[in-house]
């Protein structure tokens, strides 16, 4: 790890296994949420991390924070491996460490008030007490844009976009180095979604924080993200800076998944065409041979189904894993 | 920051959940029915006895068995006693049954139920295969077992249902703590570091009482029908505490020429058994967010 | 064109124990045979609940429809019996839901849902329907009907029950589809494939169908026309091209500049809309979106909600906008 690399993630794999049996749990198949995953980000910077679902990204997610004990690899953070660190080893490192949870409604404790639930890392980190606990609490209140006269109430008090603030204000409290955004936008409505982003940079500026943003509304991802990573069926198939990507997408998944997105505007519409894929995502337990992408490409051809792509670096940071782009 | 947020004064009344549910349950009128009549029988079991001219051992052999009149409201029986007095005494006896057989079962059966949850895996596995094995016997049988082995005190008594009944609430809150377990705010919770007990107690538990407290209530009438039993049957309450099972054991002998005797105590456990149900039935209804209109 | 569907000054309140919410307030929009519009609006406008008082799916009580009209095919829907509405659900008026796993039966196999339609509303019997059912799911993109018939929901993917959600909805070849959200629950690639599907079949079969979102994308890309909701009410309607090249009412606007575009440079910073939706215990006497509005006039509190048409076809309610038009005449 050199220069300004803040955590690194290497050849993560996730395998979820399927059991039977009566009293001795037998292991008869395998998930394969994450296979073979590896990429690093900043300090500061912001890597969105794209993918439909049932891609892996939001497991990816849990693993660096060690919610799921990964199967293999390591990630790397502060100099440390996480998933060799016990849970009492973890939990001091976890201050730098935070996440945003898609559900504004579920990722906050009904029975809780809007302080206990900001208050709360700060209690379990045993950080501050009394009236600088206080203290905290408001100050981070105000940093989102709530009201402290809100401290008092119960989640279903607030608006959708309010308890994401809440969910927003509970990461920061510790002040982190790195929070995990986990879809953080799609269940708030349109209006909203854009101010909620606006706080995002705006945290981001003045706490030089660092995020992974996963979530599969491509428009957001470009607008906030710095470098972006696509998933598909658990492994990585493109990596590049922000605005290559968008601009010259090399694996045709990403392609297809560009070429899907509507555009608001009906005179672009009539005139785009639109790529559309066959097939549906097959499923992770038995996942295609060779390239895992190859039964709904439309770009395929023999060695597709014999060979993995390996995730090539074409220069400039632009990573694909596609047999159209390894060298013979 | 700030400059994108408009104050929203809330239009809505402010209350917390469980005031909400407060105000749910005041409106089921069977509910608020069935939660008056247990307190007047619960005020009536604490002063009736006091404040009667009777006592329930009081016997008076010169007016055995008769029926209901101004001096004696609800008759005599065989042994001349009071059956007003004895009724209420036995209601002493039938609540208390409730109540401490639930303290029992709360005490054994909610760690278990969470323990079992939040361990999951092999204790989970475990732990449920016993209750499994618990439930495939019969609640009165079992607890005959247990009464022979520990005696005939009304405290064995309690235990001995007691012990029986946990189960119920180990696997409801074992459910419940399942489902709760994967719940956001509980991976948010690990998230920060929090260890188990932490999360179970603090965020998990308070989240399942709704159904758990519908389990309790629904539990008293149990209880009390399980001692009504035992007694009937001869290995409940000792005489002379009067128990309506007793009673109506005792009664049944003279059911054709005493009626009375069977008839209250019967009518009193009806009841009080009912006002049990439509309480535990509002309550299921007024705690279930889901319904809130 | 002629008009297929006429809702006029629909209003639907639900009662609740906090008070009465006005969910849909003097609703009008009519959809032409074989035309494609949208309703757009975010959470809480009132687009759905003005869709199921159409075909009156609202839960009576706390729900109640308490004024206007709905002419269909001649009729007034609000006035028909049960029976008679029942005829029309599902045979002349068909919906498409957003949870293709809710509205399903579970229980069921995917075959029997789809006879029980046909069996009940074409009045087929055991073998004919079974025999439409395999077409039928051929048409939405499930080849090898007769072994899938047999199959029950959770054996489809999300994708493929909408598509199983499409082929009952066509199944009576109903004149008019309402589709609420019937991507939301799919990813971009699915929403893709399946929206290509819905154009195709609406096409060849001629149906008119009503989709509700909030994904302006999807709308430029497949309504003629749009309305867009607010608080209950209709803001701004009009044709595509005018509603999303000349919009007009604030809040279209501050939708459309708040949505990033692929096909645009990136922008620095988002416009949001600022504040929140109003609650709708307690509707603001004028325009809803004033304490949202950049352009509030304090004449806007007093105004009603009228629709004014700024340009053939283009309507807004927007005060200050029909002000500024006027003056620009």
């Amino acid at each position: 790890m050199g220069n300004d690399t803040l955590i690194e993630i290497k050849n993560l794999k996730m395998y979820f296994p399927i059991t039977s049996g009566l009293f001795l749990q037998r292991k008869i198949a395998e998930v394969k949420a994450v296979d073979d995953v590896s990429f690093s980000i900043r300090e500061g910077e912001t890597l969105g991390l794209v993918g439909e679902s049932g891609c892996g990204k939001t497991t990816v997610g849990k693993c660096i924070l060690q919610l799921h004990r990964a199967t293999s690899g390591e990630v790397l953070f502060e100099g440390l491996d996480l998933c060799k660190l016990s849970n009492k080893e973890l939990r001091p490192l976890r201050q730098k460490l935070q996440v945003i949870f898609q559900d504004p409604q579920d990722s906050l404790d009904p029975r809780f008030t809007a302080a206990d639930i900001i208050g709360e890392p700060l209690k379990i980190q045993g950080l501050t007490r009394g009236r600088e606990y206080r203290e905290r609490v408001s100050e981070v209140l105000n940093i989102v844009g709530l009201s402290p006269y809100m401290a008092d109430r119960y989640p279903h008090e607030f608006s959708g976009g309010q308890r994401q603030r809440l969910g927003i204000a509970r990461a920061l409290a510790l002040r982190p180095r790195l929070i995990i955004c986990d879809e953080p936008i799609s269940a708030l409505d349109v209006s909203i979604q854009a101010q909620i982003i606006n706080l995002l940079d705006d945290l981001q500026q003045e706490f030089s924080l660092a995020y992974l943003f996963i979530s599969h509304d491509l428009s957001m991802v470009r607008h906030i993200s710095d470098r972006v990573a696509v998933m598909y069926l658990g492994k990585l198939v493109e990596v590049s800076d922000r605005d290559e990507l968008y601009k010259k997408p090399l694996h045709p998944y990403t392609q297809a998944l560009l070429s899907a997105v509507p555009i608001p505007d009906p005179a672009v519409e009539e005139k785009r065409s639109v790529i559309v894929l066959k097939g549906e995502v097959p499923s992770p337990i038995n996942p295609p041979s060779g390239c895992v992408f190859h039964p709904r490409c439309p770009k395929r051809f023999d060695l597709c189904s014999a060979f993995i792509p390996p995730l090539i670096d074409l220069g400039g940071g632009h990573q694909v894993a596609c047999l159209l782009y390894s060298p013979k | 920051m700030a400059e994108d947020v408009v104050q929203t004064e809330a239009v809505r009344p402010h209350h917390t959940l469980w005031g909400d549910a407060f105000i749910r349950l005041r409106r089921n009128r069977l509910a608020l029915v069935g939660g008056v009549l247990v307190l007047l029988v619960a005020l009536a079991a604490i002063f009736v006895p006091i404040f009667s001219p009777y006592g329930f051992a009081q016997q008076n052999l010169d007016a055995i068995r008769e029926g209901p009149s101004w001096s004696h409201l609800f008759g005599t029986d065989e042994l001349g006693r009071d059956v007003f007095t004895r009724l209420f005494a036995g209601a002493r006896t039938s609540l208390m049954v409730g109540i401490f057989v639930q303290v029992i079962v709360i005490v054994i059966g909610l760690p278990i139920g969470a323990i079992a949850a939040y361990a999951g895996g092999r204790t989970d596995n475990l732990i449920m295969r016993f209750v499994d094995v618990m439930y495939a016997f019969p609640d009165i049988l079992l607890i005959i077992l247990i009464r022979a082995i520990l005696g005939g005190s009304i405290y064995m008594i309690f235990l001995a249902i007691g012990l029986v009944a946990w189960v119920n609430v180990a696997r409801l809150v074992r459910g419940q703590i399942l489902s709760l377990k994967e719940r956001d705010f509980a991976t948010a919770a690990r998230a920060m570091g929090a260890p188990g007990r932490y999360i179970v107690w603090r965020h998990l538990l308070p989240n399942s009482l709704g159904p758990i407290i519908v389990l309790i209530t629904f539990g008293i009438p149990r209880a009390i029908f399980a001692e009504a039993a035992l007694s009937y049957i001869g290995i409940g309450i000792k005489p002379p505490t009067p128990s309506w099972g007793t009673m109506i054991r005792d009664g049944y002998d003279l059911i054709f020429s005493a009626p009375h005797l069977v008839l209250f105590p019967a009518i009193a456990l009806g009841i009080l058994m009912l006002a049990f149900t439509f309480l535990g039935d509002g309550l299921r209804d007024a705690l279930d967010p889901r319904l809130r209109r | 064109m002629s008009t297929l569907l006429q809702v006029s000054n629909l209003s639907t309140h639900f009662y609740t124990q906090d008070g009465v919410v006005k969910a849909v307030q003097d609703v009008s929009y009519e959809v032409a045979k074989g035309e494609t519009i949208a309703l757009v609006g975010e959470s809480g406008c009132g687009k759905t609940v003005s869709a199921l008082s159409i075909v009156r799916l609202i839960p009576e009580p706390p729900g109640k429809i308490v004024s206007g009209q709905v002419i269909f095919d001649g009729k007034d829907l609000l006035k028909l019996s049960q029976d008679e509405i029942r005829e029309v659900r599902g045979a002349k008026i068909s919906m498409i839901f957003q949870e293709p796993m809710t509205s399903l039966n579970p229980v069921l196999t995917i075959g029997r849902q789809l006879t029980e339609a046909l069996e009940l509303h074409q009045r087929m019997n055991k073998k004919e329907a079974v025999k439409e059912a395999i077409r039928l799911l051929k048409l939405v993109g499930i080849p090898q009907g007769e072994g899938r018939i047999k199959d029950y929901p959770h054996h489809f993917s999300g994708g493929m029950r909408q598509r199983v959600m499409m082929a009952m909805a066509i199944s009576c070849q109903p004149q008019l589809i309402i589709a609420d959200e019937p991507t939301t629950a799919v990813d971009v690639t699915i929403q893709a494939q399946l929206l290509q599907m819905i154009r195709e079949i609406t096409d060849r079969l001629g149906t008119a169908i009503i989709i509700i979102t909030h994904n302006l994308g999807i709308v430029a890309r497949y309504a003629s026309r749009v309305y867009v909701m607010y608080a209950g009410r209709i803001v701004e309607h009009g044709p595509a091209m005018a509603i999303y090249h000349n919009p007009k009412h604030p809040y279209t606007v501050g939708l459309l500049a708040s949505v990033p575009r692929l096909d645009e440079a990136r922008k620095t910073r988002l416009e949001p809309i600022k504040g929140q939706p109003p609650d709708l215990i307690a509707p603001p006497v004028g325009c809803a979106f004033c304490p949202r509005c950049s352009q509030a006039d304090p004449q806007c509190q007093v105004n009603g909600h009228q629709l004014v048409e700024i340009e053939p076809g283009h309507y807004t309610a927007c005060w200050v906008a029909c002000k500024e038009t006027q003056h620009g005449k």
